[in-house]
């Protein structure tokens, strides 16, 4: 299988891998015929990322999509973030084999998801200073 | 610049410089058909029947008793259904854990109204004897069980099942592709009545392989056309590929004894190295029953292709035992009928060593492997 440098970049010094303390959003996506998971933490302020977090289990390509991701999440607004395709994921990692696209599916449904929880964090702590 | 290191022999082997010299001259000036009467065909003949006799010799067989075909899984097609469609009708046993050249073989025949057994292993991936001996019916017409299998290395007691199917006179298929040339095989001792063997995987060229068929075995065969193979096969043989094949048994008959004791060693050094620097991992295969370059660890909650990757990028080659090839992965149907747990299968990783491999090649991959392993387990999510 062909990859590009980018990914084997990626792949080979990821970035922002592991955890975060006290993160404002965490969301995983999981692509289960492959058993792929990968998961997000994100620091938000003033309704955008400044810092994203993953951790991932799956392919090459996977751990590759998902340090992408986390570079394409930082300094979006969430709003931003809750329309990310895939396609962008599998762009930052200069283009995926066909059998492998899941990578930047599972990478970008993963990053919506944490998005969606930052929001949804946000609204319940605005609702109760409300 | 890496360091090179090949550890995918059971996939494939590089051709000896002595087959590829035996080769070049049926490329050109003896490139005639076989079949051909003239003096051109009489070379090529010459040149094809040398390397029978000289694969004759080495499995203690008859010259009439080899056919020679495209590859393995052309020998394993051509012995199942040979057999079987000789009979008409019947039932076959074989393995869960067979090549697909054999499984596919034996499922096509399942569509054609044939009855199949496919016979468990234990956790070491070996057959029962006494399982093929309960599966026996009376209308059986094929037992087909590999002598070693090509993921985890595992000989199966071919002699012990040999013995039933000879006592219940049942024709004995097995697929030799792993041991063929890398350790002995007594066609007689084993009651062997079918052994498929093949070219590239001992240091000789690809699309070339052979068949043993035991004098006396009713069969037909499955590819019709003209006279050539003594009508059990037809086409013009691959003579540049065939005289490679049996250079390359020379070879083997030379080479053979001495690799298999030094390879088991570094097979075994590659396997301690691991052990005692990686946490979570366990060895696939029986410990010692096993092929002397095969080492198949499944690392526990890290996904095998990451770590071909990985070592690939440090100029290491193996082979996953998972693998994604259109976005579904599933681990090795051999783990599988093992009973190895999904969260170790997923991490299995083959390693074939062969006749270049040495004591630093073992220990360089040993040295990528653990940081590497660690690495991709510090960015594992735990499940919920």
């Amino acid at each position: 299988m062909q990859y590009s440098p980018a990914l084997i970049d990626h792949f080979r010094n990821p970035r922002n891998a592991g955890i975060m303390r006290s993160p404002d959003g965490v969301g995983e996506g999981e692509y289960k015929e492959c058993m792929d998971l990968v998961r997000f933490h994100l620091r938000v302020r003033a309704g955008e990322v400044v810092e994203a977090r993953f951790q991932a289990y799956g392919c090459g390509p996977t751990i590759a999509a998902a340090s992408a991701a986390t570079e394409l999440a930082t300094g979006r607004t969430l709003e931003a973030l809750l329309e990310l395709p895939a396609a962008h994921v599998e762009a930052a990692v200069g283009g995926l084999p066909e059998p492998r696209r899941h990578a930047a599916e599972v990478a970008a449904l993963g990053l919506r998801t944490a998005a969606r929880d930052a929001l949804s964090r946000l609204e319940t702590r605005s609702g109760r200073h409300a | 610049m890496n360091r090179r290191v090949y550890l995918d022999h059971n996939a494939s082997t590089p051709v000896y410089p002595e087959v590829v010299e035996a080769m070049l001259p049926y490329f050109g000036e003896r490139f005639g058909n076989p079949s051909s009467v003239h003096g051109f065909g009489q070379e090529a003949r010459e040149g094809l029947e040398t390397a029978r006799e000289q694969i004759a010799h080495f499995l203690r067989a008859g010259k009439e008793e080899i056919v020679f075909t495209s590859g393995g899984t052309e020998s394993d097609n051509l012995a199942i259904k040979g057999v079987a469609l000789g009979r008409g009708r019947g039932h076959l046993i074989t393995s869960r854990i067979e090549h697909h050249a054999v499984l596919r073989a034996v499922e096509s025949l399942e569509g054609l109204g044939f009855e199949a057994t496919y016979l468990d292993v234990d956790g070491d991936g070996l057959v029962d004897p006494e399982a093929v001996q309960r599966a026996v019916r009376s209308d059986t017409v094929l037992i087909s069980v590999m002598h070693a299998n090509s993921e985890i290395g595992t000989i199966q007691p071919v002699r012990e099942i040999g013995a039933i199917a000879r006592a219940r006179g049942i024709p004995f298929h097995v697929d030799g592709v792993q041991t063929f040339g890398k350790v002995p095989i007594d066609l007689d001792a084993c009651n062997i009545d079918l052994l498929s063997f093949s070219g590239h995987k001992i240091y000789g060229p690809k699309g070339v392989a052979g068949l043993y068929i035991r004098k006396g075995t009713r069969m037909v065969s499955v590819q019709h056309g003209g006279e050539h193979e003594r009508r059990r096969r037809a086409g013009t043989e691959n003579v540049a590929g065939i005289v490679g094949l049996g250079r390359a048994v020379q070879m083997r008959s030379r080479d053979m004894a001495g690799e298999a004791a030094r390879l088991t060693g570094l097979r075994d050094r590659l396997w301690e190295g691991i052990r005692t620097r990686v946490p979570d991992v366990r060895l696939s295969g029986h410990p010692t029953r096993r092929l002397p370059g095969t080492c198949n660890i499944c690392f526990r909650d890290v996904e095998s292709e990451s770590i071909v990757l990985g070592l690939d990028l440090k100029g290491v080659a193996v082979s996953a035992g998972s693998a994604c090839t259109s976005g579904n992965v599933e681990p090795s149907y051999v783990l599988v009928a093992m009973g190895v747990p999904v969260a170790w299968s997923m991490g299995a990783v083959r390693h074939s060593l062969g006749r270049s491999t040495t004591a630093e090649d073992i220990d360089y991959v040993v040295e990528a492997t653990v940081p590497l392993v660690a690495k991709l387990r510090s960015a594992v999510p735990g499940r919920v």
